[in-house]
């Protein structure tokens, strides 16, 4: 983290804890601290460029071909979408939580900021509640912003039609966008676990940029434990094991199986990772 | 982080305080057990089954092949553990040839060696449709009566369709039969039993949240490499389903498929009708009516050209004769040296490619393979 930055970081919590502090507001002022922050924008700013990068190399070069989904922008630019959140979920995606989630405490930490926070009259369990909502919800907007630029890229630079779903079905724009908004969410929920790591870790350390690699770290790790098929047994229960699952809401007639075992898992991610940081967090002496 | 002032404190204060954080760290560290155990125990629980009225194994034969489910859609795992290398990455570069002899030897490796998720729509009035789930892409078997067999691969971007020569309006195969499901699979091989397997019931089973009885057939021959095969009946309507092949000497099943949630209710009828989308390869292909085709599981022996067998039941060998031996350098890797060829391992089924070109399939000792090629 930038020094720059300490300044915005210390008015946002300047300003709110001015305020009565319910946990509504406290919420409401983690996420305007969130989306104040330049390296949120920077984030989504490096997010936004995958699409753009795609179309207008695919624009330039005017080939097809390509892995899945790219070669398929040139028809239709509603791929422009689909093919930047494939590119993006293995490492990009897991990049921008783990700095936004592994920050989460740890960043309060290394401010001094933490101390000043847990002050106010919020319990430290609504307090990283509070963390992890700001985390998802940054999930969400990191998902969309890819999802949603995609579009709209693909929309400017190629042609828009019919698009040809996986099951070789053709269906029209507005449900083509719909699924696409779908596969956002659906992104945005299989980060949830990762996110729920990050915050763990972060309550381990004062140093916000351990927390922030070692998350990065992990979600590779999990994936590469993934691609080894002599360690199958585990493969269920990998936290990465369905982030390539949103191709099921392409398919005719979408199959929700996938969504669910991925809500399922995600959800037991978080409740495993989220009571090991409350614990940690509850427990600990804070000192900066 | 505890302090280093810390230490200045007395030893009972200190254990204090050792004592308040592990309470305090109970009702969290309790929450994850109780997560990590159940997420363990729940997949490991069997499911009470409900207690079926008792069949002979004679009685649940005909119960199957009574079995009048007209129509129903269902997803289905099916799993492989052969203990064959990953072929995946020989699938394109072995030996650079693309004809169909070739890809549907990677077709029939891909399915050996990996496990694949999919769902079957079975209207025997309108049609039936096969879609095999992969990650970001999906395989079609669409078969109908009006439009015949179309084999779709949004991989690929290519689509088969295979027609009917001559107008043969009622045509004696019905639709469905055309596309392989797990019911259908099992439903053949229940229909080719003959003397060489015993039949027995198992215990009843829960498939796709269905109780099932459990049909064991045991080859009576010791030399094949299949120890049993269990099929999974569904107890009200008698559809089979699901198929587990065990190896010799193994306790988990080397090949199995089965539904994992199934619906009796009919399909929509949209599913059937398959119109290649723009930018789709599409190959046309005729077929005599009234030979029956099979693209997506060649039974080896009858779908190959020039194949010829020995023995019989279920220690048949598959003998293809003399070919090109250069088309199998690719395999090397996955291959061991025995004399006079290379074999190809695995628990259920070996295969022997002789230096003079010939390959020799069957479910039966590397020995009897190479007794077989002298």
């Amino acid at each position: 983290m930038s020094n720059a930055e300490v300044p915005a970081a210390d008015h946002g919590r300047a300003s709110s804890t001015a305020r009565p502090r319910g946990i509504g507001a406290l919420l409401l002022s983690e996420f305007a601290l969130l989306f104040r922050r330049r390296r949120t924008w920077a984030l989504l700013s490096a997010l936004a460029a995958i699409p753009v990068l795609l179309a207008v190399a695919v624009r330039l070069s005017g080939e097809g071909g390509g892995p899945s989904f790219v070669g398929e922008i040139a028809g239709n630019g509603l791929f422009t979408g689909f093919a930047a959140i494939t590119v993006a979920v293995p490492l990009f995606l897991p990049l921008t939580i783990g700095v936004v989630a592994g920050d989460s405490t740890a960043g309060e930490a290394s401010l001094g900021t933490l101390r000043y926070l847990l002050i106010t009259p919020v319990g430290r369990i609504r307090l990283l509640l509070v963390k992890f909502a700001a985390a998802a919800l940054f999930c969400l907007t990191a998902a969309l912003t890819v999802m949603v630029v995609g579009i709209l890229i693909g929309l400017a630079l190629f042609p828009v039609g019919p698009v040809t779903l996986l099951s070789g079905t053709q269906v029209p724009v507005i449900d083509a966008i719909a699924r696409a908004l779908l596969i956002a969410v659906y992104v945005a929920v299989s980060l949830l676990g990762l996110s729920a790591i990050g915050l763990f870790i972060s309550t381990l350390t004062d140093v916000p940029v351990g927390a922030m690699a070692a998350t990065v770290v992990l979600s590779i790790t999990s994936q590469i434990l993934g691609s080894l098929s002599q360690l199958s047994a585990i493969h269920p229960y990998l936290f990465t094991t369905h982030w390539f699952g949103f191709g099921d809401l392409l398919r005719d007639p979408i199959s929700w199986t996938s969504f669910g075992e991925n809500a399922l898992l995600q959800f037991g991610y978080v409740v495993v990772f989220g009571s090991l940081a409350m614990g940690r967090f509850v427990t600990r002496d804070i000192l900066s | 982080m505890r302090p280093w002032s810390d230490a200045d404190h007395s030893f009972t204060c200190d254990s204090e305080d050792m004592n308040t954080s592990v309470k305090r760290w109970v009702p969290f560290a309790s929450v994850p057990l109780v997560a990590v155990a159940a997420a363990i125990a729940i997949p490991l629980s069997t499911n009470a089954a409900q207690d079926l009225p008792e069949k002979t194994p004679e009685e649940l034969l005909t119960f199957v092949a009574q079995s009048d489910v007209r129509a129903f859609s269902g997803e289905f795992t099916q799993t492989s553990d052969l203990g064959l290398p990953d072929l995946s990455a020989l699938g394109g570069s072995g030996t650079g040839a693309t004809s169909d002899d070739s890809s549907i030897a990677a077709a029939i490796m891909e399915l050996a060696t990996a496990s694949h998720d999919g769902r079957v729509y079975v209207d025997a009035d309108n049609g039936a449709r096969l879609q095999v789930l992969d990650r970001l892409g999906e395989r079609d078997v669409i078969a109908t009566e009006d439009d015949g067999l179309w084999v779709y691969d949004s991989g690929e971007k290519s689509a088969i369709h295979i027609t009917a020569t001559g107008d043969v309006p009622d045509s004696p195969t019905l639709p469905p039969a055309d596309v392989p499901t797990p019911s259908s699979v099992a439903e053949d091989l229940l229909a080719s039993l003959d003397g060489t397997t015993t039949v027995a019931v198992g215990s009843t089973a829960t498939v796709a949240g269905r109780s099932a009885y459990e049909l064991l057939l045991t080859p009576r021959d010791d030399a094949s490499l299949v120890d049993s095969i269990t099929v999974s009946i569904d107890g009200e309507t008698g559809l089979p389903l699901g198929l587990a092949v065990t190896a010799d000497g193994s306790s988990s099943p080397a090949i199995s498929v089965a539904y994992t949630s199934i619906d009796f209710s009919t399909p929509d009828a949209d599913l059937f009708s398959f119109t290649p989308p723009s930018g789709v390869e599409v190959t046309e292909k005729t077929s005599p009516a009234n030979e029956h085709s099979d693209p997506a599981t060649p039974e080896p022996g009858t779908g190959l050209p020039g194949a010829t067998t020995s023995g019989s039941g279920w220690t048949t060998i598959v003998e293809l004769p003399a070919g090109d031996a250069s088309a199998f350098e690719g395999l090397d890797a996955v291959t061991t040296a025995v004399d006079g060829g290379r074999v190809l391992s695995s628990s259920l089924v070996n295969v022997l490619f002789t230096d003079d070109g010939r390959v020799l399939a069957g479910a039966v000792s590397i020995d009897a393979l190479e007794a077989a090629a002298r």
